[in-house]
């Protein structure tokens, strides 16, 4: 079986080589205890859930 | 290979036709910034990929998007329905309609047809995951343009999901960019590119 | 939403559970809490299509009878939702 990497440790931001994207490593943490809204909201993590409020208001 | 389930991933049920909002969100059928686009991106980039684990990123992203590419046909499909010839003269359809009826043709709502020059699969794994987090925030954005120009929920409500998972999406690219960039020389990410060459320095 | 809407809604928040989960474990391979609730989705997911192909029509190629009839071309496609 393959070996798969752990990333329980995240790397200090500061201690990462420069030119290079980094985003930031997800924890399973929190899961919708509501399905269903996890459902119409697009996803079952609320930490990555970020919904569009803009609108363009012409004066 | 490929198995299909016959249903939508998330629902869609549009009661009232709007030949306008269709040749907008067509965009997201065959538009630069599309699900086609997505799909074969994904798919295609895979290939080339030296580890497994972004390889099945890849494929299970590029699977995912094919699904969104049927929502967004359903989408365009329902709102283009038992059109009068009268609205589709009146909307700009006709345009479209004359060369397609009302069947579903890749292309985006200003009119170019999709084609391969809408993605790129470049063969070197950090460059086609930083293309992937891109091409998820273009798509982002195009959603974030067609939900300002809607008020109907019966679109809203897929359009909605469709955009969510275009962030989803971007965290778990960028999720595989660590992966990659852990397996390499943290001193210089770009002394080879781990998929073609076969050692770092090579003479002759 | 009919029985058979609510089932079908139902099978689609059970799916979408699992993909987003399967995403996650695309790159979180060995994360113990993600892995146990994708079993426990998985299984649910496994009963309610059963339920749904029994009482209404096939999802998948792989559940339709093939008895009397070709009953996987007979299904409703996705899109025909909407106005009827």
């Amino acid at each position: 079986m393959q070996e798969y990497q752990e990333f329980s440790a995240d790397v200090k931001f500061q201690e990462r080589p420069l030119a290079m994207a980094y985003v930031k490593w997800q924890h399973f943490d929190k899961v919708y205890d509501d399905l269903e809204k996890a459902y119409r909201s697009g996803t079952i993590f609320p930490d990555l859930n970020k919904p569009f409020t803009g609108r363009r208001c012409v004066q | 290979m490929w198995s299909y389930e016959k249903r939508l991933q998330f629902p869609v049920k549009i009661k009232e036709p709007n030949a306008k909002l269709a040749q907008i969100i067509i965009s997201q059928y065959g538009g630069p910034d599309g699900e086609m686009g997505a799909s074969m991106r994904y798919l295609s980039q895979r290939y080339a990929t030296p580890f497994r684990e972004v390889a099945g990123v890849l494929t299970d992203i590029g699977t995912e998007e094919l699904a969104h590419l049927e929502m967004v046909a359903t989408i365009i499909h329902q709102l283009t329905r038992n059109l009068s010839m009268e609205e589709i003269e009146r909307s700009g359809l006709d345009k479209y309609y004359v060369d397609h009826t009302l069947g579903i043709w890749p292309q985006a709502a200003g009119g170019v047809p999709f084609n391969a020059c809408e993605f790129q699969s470049k063969g070197d794994i950090i460059t086609d995951l930083s293309e992937d987090m891109a091409a998820e925030q273009k798509a982002r954005t195009t959603y974030d343009n067609i939900l300002r120009l809607i008020t109907e929920p019966d679109v809203c409500e897929p359009i909605k999901f469709l955009r969510e998972r275009e962030i989803v999406h971007y965290q778990r690219f960028g999720e595989a960019l660590r992966l990659t960039t852990d397996k390499l020389n943290e001193k210089n990410f770009y002394a080879f590119n781990p998929g073609f060459d076969k050692c770092e320095s090579c003479k002759g | 939403m009919n029985g058979k809407e609510q089932l079908l809604f139902n099978i689609g928040v059970v799916d979408f559970t699992l993909v987003d989960l399967a995403l996650f474990l695309d790159t979180h391979p060995t994360d113990r809490r993600a892995l146990e609730y994708y079993r426990h989705y998985a299984q649910i997911k496994k009963q309610l299509c059963k339920e749904f192909s029994k009482k209404y029509y096939p999802l998948t190629m792989e559940e339709a009878n093939c008895e009397k009839a070709w009953e996987w071309g007979a299904a409703p496609m996705p899109w025909e939702g909407g106005c009827e």
